[in-house]
């Protein structure tokens, strides 16, 4: 079934690092942690100029594959996942960000524009059987990551809040 | 004269009842099927952009049938995989009341070309060459299909790739074309 696929960022042909998947009742998460030089060899195949590569280059990439197994809605709010390495935060850049910096930087609409489309949404409603994802960016760290995601659910918000939690992730680094 | 004036309004309320159930019967009819969201949110922004071969399509002039909006990127793994089932629902509902158009989001025209050519479909596509189109619409992500109803009204979105010749959604779609009869 094509609705069983990742929607956001499924890159074709791509190299895939054995993702961390995460299952409850409610939810499936899937992370795949992708290699400074996968993202960017995705990027620059679709014309992306050098000065937005070499910042892309210096980040962390985790795309994460969201799938709502329950009966009810449930709510992805990325500012609610809080992301932390050897005791510290990690702060995620948030899509606003980049896209003011590629402004700043006159990168072209196009561009901006596909690099908005790999990123996962900052806030999504997730209906039942719903599968959506996209890529995190996070600052590059060789330390194992831990994440904290809470999720509201329910029409209105008003049901349990279902909170993830993991000491799995990583950034994916290139052979040397 | 009383009872012709009492048959007169039973007459008139029998009519009324018959009129709402039918009207409530074809919105239960065109409930839409699993993976595609009622998104009822009004006027569909109108847009200009040309096609590969150069011709200009607006959407306020598509008024009076259905337009299958459909979002994608030459990237996108599902939309690699959904493109022969949009060919298929292309072949089998035909006619002037239902129209497919595709959006492509961001690429040139080389690389849209040969990825039509390269899954051997028929379709051809818009060119949203800036990405700015795409951001008015807003898709929940890449592939999202809106359908907008002959007033040019957004009614439904269909969540990520579908099997769109599935006889579930042809059905629905025939529903939908019928409904506006």
């Amino acid at each position: 079934m094509l609705n069983t696929l990742p929607l956001l960022v499924v890159i074709a042909n791509m190299q895939v690092v054995q993702p961390v998947i995460i299952k409850t009742s409610d939810l499936e998460l899937e992370f795949t942690a992708r290699t400074p030089n996968q993202m960017s060899s995705f990027y620059e195949a679709r014309g992306f100029p050098k000065s937005m590569l070499n910042i892309l280059k210096k980040h962390c990439y985790i795309t994460a594959g969201i799938t709502n197994m329950s009966d009810q809605k449930i709510w992805l709010d990325l500012s609610r996942w809080e992301f932390s390495s050897a005791g510290k935060p990690l702060k995620r850049e948030h899509r606003d960000y980049w896209k003011k910096r590629w402004q700043d930087m006159d990168i072209p609409l196009n561009k901006q524009s596909t690099f908005r489309w790999t990123l996962i949404p900052e806030y999504l409603d997730y209906l039942p059987g719903e599968h959506e994802g996209g890529n995190l960016v996070l600052p590059f760290t060789n330390k194992p990551i831990t994440l904290k995601a809470t999720f509201a659910t329910g029409e209105n918000k008003q049901g349990k809040e279902i909170v993830i939690t993991t000491d799995k992730l990583f950034c994916a680094e290139d052979e040397q | 004269m009383k009872s012709l004036s009492g048959f007169i309004k039973l007459t008139t309320l029998t009519v009324i009842i018959f009129i709402n159930t039918s009207v409530i019967a074809k919105e239960i009819d065109v409930k839409p099927p699993f993976g595609i969201r009622n998104h009822d949110i009004g006027i569909a922004p109108d847009f200009t952009l040309q096609d590969i071969d150069g011709e200009t399509f607006t959407l306020n002039k598509s008024k009076g049938q259905w337009i299958f909006l459909h979002f994608w990127a030459s990237w996108c793994g599902p939309c690699r995989e959904e493109m022969p089932a949009i060919q298929r629902l292309a072949d089998k509902i035909q006619g002037d009341k239902f129209n497919i158009v595709m959006i492509n989001t961001a690429e040139d025209e080389d690389t849209i070309f040969e990825f039509l050519a390269a899954i051997d479909v028929d379709l051809n596509s818009l060119m949203d060459a800036d990405g700015q189109v795409t951001e008015v619409w807003k898709p929940r992500g890449l592939p999202t299909t809106f359908l907008i109803n002959p007033k040019g009204e957004i009614k439904y979105q269909a969540i990520g790739g579908r099997e769109w010749d599935n006889p579930v959604y042809i059905q629905f779609i025939r529903t939908l074309i019928a409904s506006e009869d």
